[in-house]
């Protein structure tokens, strides 16, 4: 028996499966490591194609925000919300409550906060206030380094922070995070399955929603974390993009695990 | 007299090195006309005036090489390299080939190319980083292990120490050792097991070295006749000529050897060849990365280097931080803006972007292996004796005598200095 994100007792165990787009400029691109990043193409030509195959929602992540100090993806949220009707996250360059109105008003449903939180963890308290935790998604990006010890990274894994990512969760869901979108750094591309531990860990230690997200390499790797950890929801995008598995195919693999509801 | 003068005006009138008194930025990348082109490093003394990348009507040397590029017939190409392969593999299992490299993430995909897409069997050599990164090992073991007989060749480390210190202090160029010893490996190996070709990845002129050299394939031996005509005193090493080397620092002629070319002649006698697999093989620096990780499990450093983005693109040497550092003092030019301008060329990011990553990222101090790398170069004392210390102001390397020293290299006519703070004249942000 499994316990939901809100305690209460359930039979079946709701996981939802998300796309995520990291996204530079205009292109749709994809690392090994969020490193080495190539681009496949154009974000909303994968967006609308893996709604249409029946995605649960969509994750568009701006991995060059914090480097330009501003986020590309209100014009592509924008077009997208005319025709997908599933919930979408944006994540990149939230700094501020009002780059949060912003990215809302253009049809997002959710923010995704890393950078910004890392430098004034307000930000997730006073985002949370302004719109609802449920619109809050804290987004860790994490490192191993040491047997079950992770670090907090920001901008696409490339800056440390000397923050247990652990008690960073911790610390996000008190400030008023809805939800967490777990990044394995080390897994993140290289397809050769998800960091198990690192997920349990978190899952442990927060009631929250858990996104976990880095090493989908094969369906085998998603049941492998549904059935080991707490998960919520996983995200997925190398095999989506490159045509690996299709979301049918991995939908009706999940469907025959026993206690798992999928949409 | 105020020394800091010439950094102080606005119209400085001293270039170092011969370099350009007008600083350019490529239109469509963000290297510079600074940048200086590869030398005889053993000609190398700090009165050395630098050839630097051509620019044609706005454009870099490397840019047009790309350019030029987009009509190359790749198939053509690659019946060229079977053929080579052909006539130049083994039947009994010897040596055919040679691959110098590090196992990073090009070399890894040279010699795997080479020996399972086109039956070769390679022998793969590395010369030795100075200071191993641990991710740096990591991956040339990966690399071995996908199946590759190697030979590691690492020089003897005082000596290399000393060199590195000698080269710091006179040229502040602390990576010249580790040049000029792997630029020197390869055709001494092949001469050494009878291996009649050689295979580098990219030739030079992809970063800008001149274009002229760069139509053939081949790499002639020929400006090594130097070596075959010069003495004690016109040879150097760190900026030092042998003669001083052996009468204030101890080395013994053989102490040279691993820093000196293969005599041409040996090269014409056992018809040894070099070729570069870029001229055969379209190359992606960023395939090469997708490769190596796909076929070797090659691992990109788990931090960006510092003074840049990247995390992929030699990782291996902890020096390799302040070469970086150190051609940023002296041109102008960093870590970032070499990426940056490498992956703009490449098509991986616009160059909008490359301008941020260089504003953001290069320059940037390289702390993080600071006290290794100062270690590894200071000059001890009980280790070297009080005659080779002595010759050294600071024999012992510390943050402030390092960036002492950087100053002395500034060129006044790329630095300001302004509230007591330097400042780059130029860059790609604000030409």
């Amino acid at each position: 028996m499994e316990t939901s994100p809100h305690g209460v007792q359930s039979l079946m165990r709701n996981i939802r499966i998300i796309a995520r787009l990291d996204v530079k400029t205009e292109h749709l691109v994809k690392g090994i490591q969020l490193e080495g990043l190539r681009k496949l193409g154009v974000p909303n030509d994968f967006a609308r194609k893996y709604y249409q195959a029946g995605i649960d929602e969509i994750i568009y992540m701006d991995i060059v925000a914090s480097l330009y100090e501003r986020n590309s993806l209100l014009p592509i949220v924008r077009q997208a919300s005319s025709d997908i009707f599933i919930p979408m996250t944006v994540s990149g360059g939230i700094r501020s409550v009002e780059n949060a109105r912003a990215a809302l008003g253009a049809g997002a449903d959710k923010v995704g906060v890393n950078t910004a939180a890392i430098k004034s963890p307000q930000l997730i308290s006073d985002i949370a206030a302004e719109f609802g935790s449920q619109c809050m998604v804290s987004s860790i990006e994490a490192k191993n380094t040491r047997i079950n010890i992770w670090e907090a990274y920001y901008d696409n894994g490339r800056e440390k922070t000397g923050i247990n990512a652990i008690e960073w969760a911790k610390e996000c869901e008190k400030r008023g995070a809805g939800e967490i979108l777990l990044t394995s750094v080390d897994r993140e591309g290289v397809g050769n399955g998800m960091d198990i531990d690192l997920i349990s860990n978190v899952c442990d230690v927060v009631n929250i929603p858990v996104i976990a997200s880095g090493g989908i390499g094969n369906i085998a790797h998603m049941k492998d974390v549904i059935t080991h950890t707490n998960v919520s929801a996983v995200a997925i995008a190398k095999i989506l993009h490159y045509g690996d598995s299709s979301i049918a195919d991995i939908k009706a693999a999940l469907r025959q695990l026993e206690g798992i509801e999928i949409r | 007299m105020n020394s800091l003068a010439k950094y102080e005006t606005d119209a400085p009138n001293e270039a170092y090195y011969g370099l350009p008194q007008e600083v350019l930025f490529c239109k469509t990348c963000v290297i510079s006309n600074q940048r200086p082109n590869s030398i005889i490093e053993q000609k190398h003394t700090k009165e050395s005036k630098k050839p630097v990348i051509a620019f044609t009507d706005g454009i870099c040397d490397a840019c047009r090489t790309k350019n030029s590029k987009v009509e190359i017939d790749w198939n053509l190409r690659e019946k060229e390299l079977i053929e080579l392969c052909n006539k130049h593999r083994s039947k009994d299992n010897s040596y055919d080939c040679l691959v110098p490299g590090s196992g990073g993430k090009d070399s890894f995909m040279q010699a795997h190319l080479l020996k399972y897409k086109y039956g070769m069997n390679p022998l793969t050599v590395t010369w030795a980083p100075h200071i191993y990164t641990d991710w740096g090992w990591k991956n040339f073991q990966a690399w071995i292990h996908a199946g590759f007989d190697n030979i590691l060749v690492t020089p003897n480390g005082r000596i290399h120490r000393l060199l590195t210190r000698l080269s710091t202090e006179r040229l502040l160029h602390p990576f010249q050792p580790f040049v000029i010893g792997q630029r020197h490996l390869a055709a001494k190996m092949a001469a050494l097991h009878n291996i009649k070709i050689i295979f580098y990845g990219e030739s030079g002129a992809e970063y800008g070295n001149p274009i002229a050299n760069n139509n053939s394939a081949k790499r002639d031996f020929k400006e090594y006749e130097y070596f075959t005509m010069s003495d004690d005193s016109d040879v150097f090493l760190g900026g030092t000529s042998f003669k001083e080397l052996k009468e204030d620092f101890a080395f013994k002629q053989h102490d040279f050897d691993p820093y000196m070319p293969i005599d041409p002649q040996i090269c014409e006698d056992k018809e040894i060849e070099v070729h570069w697999l870029g001229h055969y093989v379209k190359w992606h620096p960023q395939a090469a990365y997708y490769y190596a990780v796909e076929h070797g499990g090659f691992q990109a450093a788990p931090e960006r280097t510092l003074g840049t983005y990247s995390k992929y693109n030699s990782i291996d040497d902890k020096v390799d931080d302040f070469h970086y550092f150190t051609t940023f003092i002296k041109f102008g030019i960093g870590r970032a803006t070499y990426d940056a301008a490498q992956e703009v060329r490449s098509g991986d990011i616009e160059l909008d972007e490359a301008i941020a990553l260089v504003k953001k990222f290069d320059g940037e101090y390289p702390a993080r292996f600071e006290k290794e790398v100062f270690e590894y170069v200071s000059i001890h004392e009980k280790e070297f004796g009080s005659k080779i210390a002595s010759k050294f102001k600071n024999p012992i390397v510390t943050r402030e005598s390092f960036l002492e020293l950087c100053d002395e290299f500034r060129s006044p006519h790329l630095w300001k200095f302004e509230q007591g703070q330097w400042k780059l004249r130029h860059t790609v942000f604000n030409p």
